[in-house]
């Protein structure tokens, strides 16, 4: 008992990742630049702050508290907390069903005067531990349809929680557990079969709305695994294997555009046509995509200068400090200035990574991985609506959006596996 | 511990790179291919608001506001923020329908969709032209709902006088061609239509400013752009001051009022216009603010033709008064000479052609010519001129005298600072070929001496000869400006165009006996007795031109005083009879009130009849 009992850190460790730390501060700093500069007045001279990066300053102060409170907290301690954390962060979850207010159509917020929570946010802290503890659990391996289920149903559940609040960005995000578990022995067709579906739900969706058959995809797929079979006619498992490919392909694009012209809302629709391209409408729906490439496009090679950017400043681009934030590094620091915040981004992934790999135990490993993605899946996500690769999708940019919950999530996140790094054994 | 998978992470490397390289290559498309993103977001946050310059303010010659500005306002919208707006409000205010109100917006997205293509920030278009008081009172206070409108002020015309029209000119809303041709008039504009507003255009004008405001997406104003490159004052144009005396003005339009004709007054030693009058014409402060375009449709069909500016546009025969201009030339041809008399026998007879003269005792001397304006006189002139035996042949004898004539300019434009001035006509030997079919005789072409015929001349063109002979033998491009700031000139155009002095081909010592001739035609005997204005000598000549369309016009050319003249004038009144029965009288009632602005007419009778006179035809 008394190895799992709260203790403060003995100093026989080594230190936090210097590195992370570093690239950590970087990003942070970058945000508050942004904010200040989108949220200070057009002919602002001199320094004021305005109220919003006041509270992101306050934010940050919170953060600084985070940090130190897990790195002298007692590791034992957050293996150990694990289950609750999740525990908590669903009962959260669903308490915010009731208990949240509205925002922007999506009830996940639990408001307290002036501030809101968003337990979402901390959800995704929460199933990180759970799933690290439970593939870290001793005897238990990534192996069998029960440990599977099991993996799969931490991160699941949230998500579906998330989905009933009706905030689909965040909900998204626990897919990148999928690649967590990738890691942890997944097969790989799994991520092969996700991507070609994907590929498939687009042709769909295109043909569909261009009111071209389905037919000569359909014939295309036969016709291409018909050729495939007669040719490895002499292996009789591959050709096993293609028809069933093709057999599920025609059929799942079949569904895919049942399903999109009858479930999907029309707003969801909209954008994914306006991604796809099918659709050009610089007014309505495609206003704000147009109006955050125009942002980005307007920095040139150097930008337009700090509090030069009217794009955003403005408001012609929504959101401007919180989701759509990238905008003001594209036009107020230019393509150097992107490149430069890719870089450090790119980098604590890749950092991360390392970190992950040399943990001595499943625990710090799935862990790390978990922070990785789902950083990972939120620079993939936000960056690529801004720049109209992917649909508009309402999740925050990691240490750099404003925003309390995300910023002390992301924190926490990130520390609590920065602390499991530096007393691994 | 055992991990099968480690190579796995090198996946995750490759994905985020794959994934930073397809971010790279798509931001660096939006931001390194071309400038076009930046020209939008630039579109979007700025709104170049134009400031309009005050107008020129107009003196007249003894500094008196002719014309000066007065606020105007412009009601602008962007038309695509405005698509979902209750336009019940402004189409109370402006009392349009609701039909109109979408015409209106759909007329100012063209507009602003033009405007768009000429690389300006600016998307707005105009809705609705100058305001009334009344109307921009009410809208400015309730523009905080109307998203999307805004409004700018500009600058009309005010008129301290009702006449002076065709000298002054008027305003007009900028048409398409001009744009075209100026990139700085922008729809809505007003610019110069006629008169020296159209001539001075680019002087009067001014110099546009520009505000340049943020504006956000709600196109709220944020403020002014903090560049000086973005913000400039607009210039007023400067203080012009023009040649005209605005109180003779008034009285020669009141005088000409209930008849037709002009009445050009120039001042001979400088060529500067004093009095510039047609009638009909109209009333300049019709053509200003919201009916202007209205009372511009009316004016352009109205048969009295009030736009119709006759003073440089129409042309007519000089009947008598030519006969000075042919003394002088015969006096420099050596065909006359002040002593020499021809017989008059109640006409020229010639054959069979006989020019009429009117009873008189005979025979006269060049002065007794011009004072009874003797017909047979002039044919035999004009016959000696071109019959020259030094030239030998009447065509190079015409020439000579085409070439006399054409110095006293004649037969082209004088150069006035208005547009589209007629040149007249003196016909040229190749006319007068094609007329007569190549031959022809002195006799042919005789009514010439008499100033009928193919000759003709705009009422400037014979104020111009009047002011030549004031000036024994020269003169200057007359000019309706006189100095621009106080006494400055606008540029060295001007002064070569205005100040270069044009010799006539007559010795200055002929002028002499053709001015005593002048002298007496007011005197007794003389053909304008009795027109006289008391002791101001006045040097003149009446003429009457025949006219095909109806009664004779009457003409009467003067100046005054004999020595050191002040004043030159040409009158004329259609259908007005003898040259001393209308043109006359006004003429000198015009010298007598501009050598003695302050003295009572000597003959106040004459002055009522002018006053009161209506020619109708």
């Amino acid at each position: 008992m008394s190895n799992n009992s709260y203790k403060f850190n003995s100093g026989s460790e080594g230190k936090i990742d210097f590195i992370a730390f570093v690239l950590y501060l970087i990003l942070i700093t970058i945000g508050l630049v942004n904010i200040y500069s989108v949220t200070s007045d057009v002919n602002q001279t001199g320094f004021h702050l305005s109220a919003i990066a006041t509270k992101q300053l306050f934010w940050i102060g919170g953060a600084a508290l985070i940090i130190l409170t897990v790195i002298f907290a007692n590791v034992t301690l957050i293996d150990y907390f694990s289950y609750y954390a999740y525990i908590i962060a669903i009962l959260l979850n669903v308490a915010v069903l009731f208990l949240g207010r509205d925002v922007n159509g999506a009830k996940s917020w639990f408001g307290f005067g002036g501030f809101g929570i968003q337990p979402s946010e901390f959800a995704k802290v929460a199933t990180a531990m759970a799933i690290a503890k439970f593939l870290g659990t001793y005897g238990i391996k990534f192996k069998g349809w029960k440990n599977i289920g099991i993996s799969i149903g931490i991160f699941l559940l949230p998500m579906m929680i998330i989905l009933v609040q009706n905030d689909t960005g965040s909900a998204l995000v626990f897919m990148s557990f999928f690649l967590v578990l990738y890691r942890e022995g997944m097969p790989g067709y799994f991520l092969v079969s996700a991507v070609w579906l994907g590929i498939l739900s687009i042709i769909s969706i295109i043909l569909e709305q261009k009111h071209v058959s389905l037919g000569y995809l359909y014939g295309t797929i036969l016709g291409i695994s018909s050729f495939i079979i007669y040719f490895s006619r002499k292996n009789k498992q591959i050709s096993i294997l293609v028809a069933l490919v093709a057999i599920v392909s025609v059929g799942y694009s079949a569904g895919i555009g049942h399903a999109y012209q009858t479930i999907l809302k029309p707003y969801q629709k909209d954008r994914i046509e306006i991604v796809l391209g099918l659709k050009e409408d610089h007014r309505g729906m495609g206003y704000n995509l147009e109006q955050s490439k125009i942002a980005i496009g307007a920095g040139r090679l150097i930008g337009r200068g700090f509090q030069n950017g009217t794009q955003t400043k403005m408001g012609f681009v929504p959101e401007q400090h919180t989701d759509f934030i990238f905008c003001t590094i594209g036009e107020e620091w230019g393509f150097v200035g992107v490149l430069f915040f890719f870089g450090i981004y790119v980098g604590l992934l890749i950092r991360l990574v390392q970190l992950a790999e040399r943990q001595t135990d499943t625990f710090g490993r799935v862990l790390g991985y978990s922070v990785a993605c789902i950083l990972f899946f939120h620079w993939f996500v936000n960056v690529g609506m801004t720049i109209g690769i992917i649909p508009v999708i309402g999740i925050p940019l990691p240490f750099i959006s404003f925003g309390g919950s995300s910023l002390w999530a992301f924190t926490l996140l990130l520390f609590l596996f920065l602390r499991v790094d530096q007393v691994r054994k | 511990m055992q991990d099968l998978n480690k190579d796995r992470s090198k996946v995750f490397v490759i994905i985020f790179l794959v994934i930073l390289s397809a971010f790279i290559y798509k931001v660096g498309s939006l931001q390194l291919m071309d400038d076009h993103y930046e020209q939008k977001a630039v579109n979007n946050a700025l709104n170049k608001i134009t400031l309009y310059p005050a107008r020129s303010i107009l003196y007249d010659r003894f500094g008196k506001v002719i014309v000066s500005n007065s606020a105007m306002y412009d009601l602008l919208v962007f038309p695509k923020e405005v698509k979902n707006t209750n336009p019940a409000f402004l189409c109370q205010v402006l009392q349009i329908d609701t039909a109109e109100f979408r015409q209106r917006i759909n007329d100012a997205l063209q507009k602003s969709k033009k405007r768009q293509k000429n690389n300006s920030f600016n998307r707005s278009a105009i809705f609705y032209s100058d305001l009334t008081i009344q109307q921009y009172t009410v809208i400015r206070e309730n523009l905080f709902r109307l998203k999307g409108f805004y409004i700018e002020p500009k600058t009309d015309r005010r008129y301290e006088i009702t006449g002076g029209a065709h000298a002054l000119g008027y305003l007009g809303e900028v048409t398409e061609s001009v744009m075209k041709e100026d990139v700085y008039y922008q729809p809505g504009d007003l610019v110069g239509i006629t008169g020296i507003e159209k001539y001075y255009e680019n002087v009067f004008r001014g110099i546009k400013g520009v505000k340049t405001v943020w504006q956000d997406r709600t196109y709220a104003e944020r403020g002014v752009v903090n560049n000086d490159a973005f913000n400039f004052p607009a210039t007023a144009g400067p203080n012009v001051t023009c040649a005209i005396d605005i109180e003779l003005q008034k009285y020669a339009e009141a005088l000409l009022t209930g008849k037709r004709g002009s009445v050009v007054a120039i001042e001979p030693s400088s060529g500067e216009i004093l009095t510039f009058v047609n009638k009909p014409d109209f009333d300049p402060n019709e053509l200003i603010g919201q009916d202007r375009g209205k009372a511009f449709r009316r004016m352009l069909i109205d048969p009295k033709k009030p736009l119709y500016n006759r003073a440089v546009k129409g042309t007519y025969p000089p009947g008598s008064t030519v006969k000075t201009v042919l003394a002088l030339i015969a006096m420099q041809e050596g065909v006359l000479r002040p002593e020499t008399t021809h017989g008059c026998n109640h006409g020229y007879h010639l054959g069979s052609i006989t020019v009429g003269c009117h009873p008189h005792g005979g025979p006269l001397d060049l002065v007794g010519s011009l004072r009874i304006s003797c017909n047979s006189y002039y044919c035999q002139v004009f016959r000696d001129i071109i019959d020259n035996p030094k030239y030998g042949d009447v065509k190079l004898g015409y020439a000579a005298l085409e070439r006399h004539w054409r110095s006293f300019g004649l037969g082209s434009p004088t150069g006035i600072d208005l547009l589209g001035e007629s040149g007249g006509n003196i016909p040229s030997v190749k006319q007068l070929d094609r007329r007569h079919g190549g031959r022809w005789k002195s006799s042919m072409i005789i009514s010439l001496g008499i100033g009928q015929g193919e000759i003709l001349l705009t009422p400037l063109q014979l104020a111009n000869v009047t002011a030549i002979i004031a000036n024994r033998g020269y003169y200057y491009a007359p000019h309706l400006i006189k100095s621009i700031n106080g006494t400055g000139f606008l540029d060295a155009n001007w002064i070569t165009k205005f100040r270069t002095k044009h010799n006539t081909t007559i010795d200055p010592a002929h002028f002499e006996t053709v001015i005593e001739g002048m002298s007496q035609v007011t005197k007794p005997g003389g053909t304008a007795v009795g027109t006289g204005v008391g002791d101001i000598e006045i040097c003149a000549k009446t003429g009457t031109a025949q006219n095909p369309h109806g009664k004779d016009h009457s003409l009467y050319i003067a100046f005054s005083p004999r020595v050191n003249p002040k004043i030159a004038i040409a009158v004329i009144v259609e259908n007005g009879g003898f040259g001393a029965t209308w043109a006359a009288p006004i003429a000198n009632l015009l010298i007598e009130k501009y050598l003695k602005p302050t003295a009572e007419p000597f003959n106040v009778a004459m002055r009522e009849r002018m006053l009161k006179g209506v020619i109708n035809q």
